[in-house]
């Protein structure tokens, strides 16, 4: 029988084309939403990395144009450490987790270029604010002060670039294209390798990333300070007040904001998800459509075909048999959009495209296909009842 | 009415080899009723008839006397409102309808005035339709079956045609070659000559014949032409749905 309706539907090949080409559109944008989908909830599920409650974001603002001396910053850093309720500070560059601000660079050892890589600037306390999970080696400490090259902390997938399964410590790395004479300070040296990080948002995935030891640092032409405050759990607003009068108590000219980390993550959160819905709600428009036009493509054929479900019924075929039939033809139509929208979407792991790991195309491409079965089998349900309940009697009179 | 009775050649034509066998198929008191909201139309009024193997009967009536009423309960297509079906000796009145799709597969064979061919499946996959729904079947049995019919209509160069391309009488000789393919002990023939001109309806005529005289198949003709009834063995002839000759 299979063979039997794999031959009609070839030899209806320039009548089924429309239910193909809608099949294969909607295989198409279901590979696309699922690989969103399966992506972003992969991503997702992984450690972000670093731990980033409790920790809060004290922006300090010396003003337009005004000089930020480092003994005041140095002395405001002092006074918020000492508040009660706050574990640590630490002083960072303006693009931190979870905010529209990333600073990214390419870097290269012994020829060897890393891919686009996120990069912060960091001082000795940033990981005691942050929690990095350290792989290797160790985070920044006054004992640095003394090297000849900046140090550096990398992530793990930024170490495989670069250094792949040799050794990273101790190891010096440039950015990308140094030139003859490279300054001190634009050679890299590892000091220590961290787990991969997703501080972009809680659907991004891990990027490469280097923090780069802010010390010595000369603060008199900085505009803003951007420090990481670890507070104990439970600091709330009193705390918050408390750190502003601390900031303008140091200098009345300086202004300061304190912002929970944990709300920008939500905040980012709420970014990212609004295209990822839309996507979602303009596939579900679009499936809905193809779903409408589907059924009433079946409908119409099976009223196309009432005499030739009579013969078949004369013929020996059951009420169930003539549904079951429809349906099976149904999902050959099916196999004849989704081969095709297949072999597009295997493209996509094939080329690498988006930088994205083969598992989430091959997990989309399964998706999309149990989905366009399960569309086209609901679609066709209903006609193929129908065409079931035709009496053949009358439908053989028809004609 | 009287006129008709009068040219009743049904006495005449019964072979004397069938008086007395078992009918292969018999209707007692047939009641076919269709009934709407507000209409009830009587199709067929206590129908009493009995065919016998290897007879080649005619049924004769003006249209709407129920013929192809009568053909569709006799093909076991329909129900009939009161009375009794019986094949081969068993009443189907009460079968499921898997018990008789089985039994129309297995033992009739159904030939239309519109042919009802498969316009995208070739003559010779036409000719298999029936046989798809016989279960057990290998695909190269169920094409030397077809082929074979398709031999004995006389279509064996065209059986990789598709009905389109063939005359009318060559797609009225692939229905009955589809008909013959599932070994039918009856073959059931509404207005076979129906679109054809006088020679095509004349071979197809001499066809169904030939398959009665020489293959023993039961031939059951609804038919408006008094010539081609002429040739049947029994005339039965109907008049607002009921049996008057």
């Amino acid at each position: 029988m299979f063979r039997h309706l794999f031959t009609l539907i070839w030899n209806r090949k320039r009548a089924n084309l429309l239910l193909i080409s809608e099949i294969f559109f909607s295989f198409v944008v279901l590979f696309g939403v699922a690989a969103v989908l399966i992506t972003s909830a992969k991503n997702y599920l992984a450690p972000h990395g670093f731990n980033y409650e409790q920790v809060w974001r004290l922006e300090v603002r010396a003003g337009q144009n005004l000089k930020m001396p480092r003994a005041e910053l140095d002395d405001v850093l002092r006074q918020v450490k000492a508040l009660p309720g706050v574990r640590t500070v630490a002083l960072t560059s303006g693009n931190l987790p979870f905010i529209f601000n990333v600073n990214n660079s390419v870097y290269e050892y012994q020829g060897k270029k890393s891919p686009v890589t996120n990069y912060y600037d960091a001082d000795d306390h940033y990981n005691e604010a942050l929690q990095l999970h350290l792989r290797e080696g160790r985070w920044f400490a006054p004992a640095d002060d003394g090297s000849n090259h900046r140090p550096v902390v990398i992530s793990q997938d930024l170490r495989e670039s670069l250094f792949g399964n040799g050794p990273a410590l101790g190891k010096i790395f440039t950015w990308e294209n140094p030139g003859k004479d490279v300054k001190p300070e634009d050679q890299f040296q590892v000091v220590g390798v961290a787990e991969p990080v997703r501080m972009e948002s809680d659907f991004s995935a891990a990027i490469p990333t280097a923090w780069l030891r802010l010390l010595p640092y000369d603060t008199t032409h900085w505009e803003t300070a951007n420090v990481l405050v670890r507070v104990a759990p439970g600091s709330g607003g009193e705390l918050q007040e408390k750190i502003a009068r601390t900031v303008a108590g140091v200098t009345r000219q300086w202004t300061s904001q304190v912002r929970v980390m944990d709300d920008e993550r939500l905040h980012r959160r709420r970014y990212t998800l609004v295209p990822v819905v839309g996507l979602c709600i303009m596939g579900l428009f679009l499936i809905i459509n193809v779903a409408l036009g589907l059924f009433g493509v079946l409908w119409y054929n099976i009223s196309q075909r009432r005499a030739e479900i009579g013969l078949r019924r004369a013929m020996g075929a059951t009420g169930a048999g003539i549904g079951w039939q429809f349906l099976g033809e149904m999902m050959v139509v099916t196999t004849f959009g989704v081969v095709l929208g297949g072999l597009l979407a295997a493209q996509f792991p094939l080329l690498n495209a988006f930088d994205l790991p083969v598992q989430p195309y091959l997990l989309a491409i399964a998706a999309a296909t149990g989905a366009v079965y399960f569309i086209t089998a609901l679609c066709a349900w209903q006609p193929s009842r129908l065409a079931a309940a035709i009496q053949p009697a009358v439908a053989l009179r028809e004609e | 009415m009287e006129n008709l009775l009068a040219n009743s050649p049904e006495t005449r034509t019964q072979p004397a080899a069938l008086n007395g066998a078992t009918p292969v198929l018999r209707l007692t008191n047939i009641e076919k009723v269709y009934q709407t909201k507000t209409i009830e139309t009587v199709a067929l009024n206590q129908v009493n008839l009995a065919i016998n193997r290897g007879e080649f009967v005619s049924i004769m009536g003006p249209s709407g006397c129920g013929k192809s009423t009568l053909l569709s309960l006799m093909g076991l297509l329909d129900e009939p409102t009161s009375g009794v079906i019986e094949l081969d000796g068993r009443a189907v009145t009460s079968f499921s309808d898997k018990e008789l799709a089985n039994l129309r597969n297995l033992k009739i064979g159904f030939v239309f005035q519109s042919y009802h061919l498969i316009n995208d499946l070739s003559v010779v996959d036409n000719v298999e339709v029936p046989l798809l729904y016989r279960k057990g079947m290998s695909s190269k049995e169920r094409r030397q079956r077809a082929l074979t019919a398709l031999d004995k209509v006389g279509l064996s160069a065209r059986t990789a045609h598709f009905p389109g391309q063939l005359s009318g009488g060559q797609r009225q000789r692939v229905a009955i070659a589809r008909a013959l393919a599932g070994g039918p002990e009856i073959i059931l023939a509404d207005e076979p000559t129906g679109n054809l001109d006088s020679v095509m309806g004349e071979e197809i005529m001499e066809l169904l014949m030939t398959l009665n005289r020489r293959d023993g198949v039961t031939v059951v003709m609804v038919t408006h032409d008094e010539q081609q009834a002429l040739k049947t063995q029994r005339v039965i002839r109907f008049f607002d749905g009921s049996q008057v000759s």
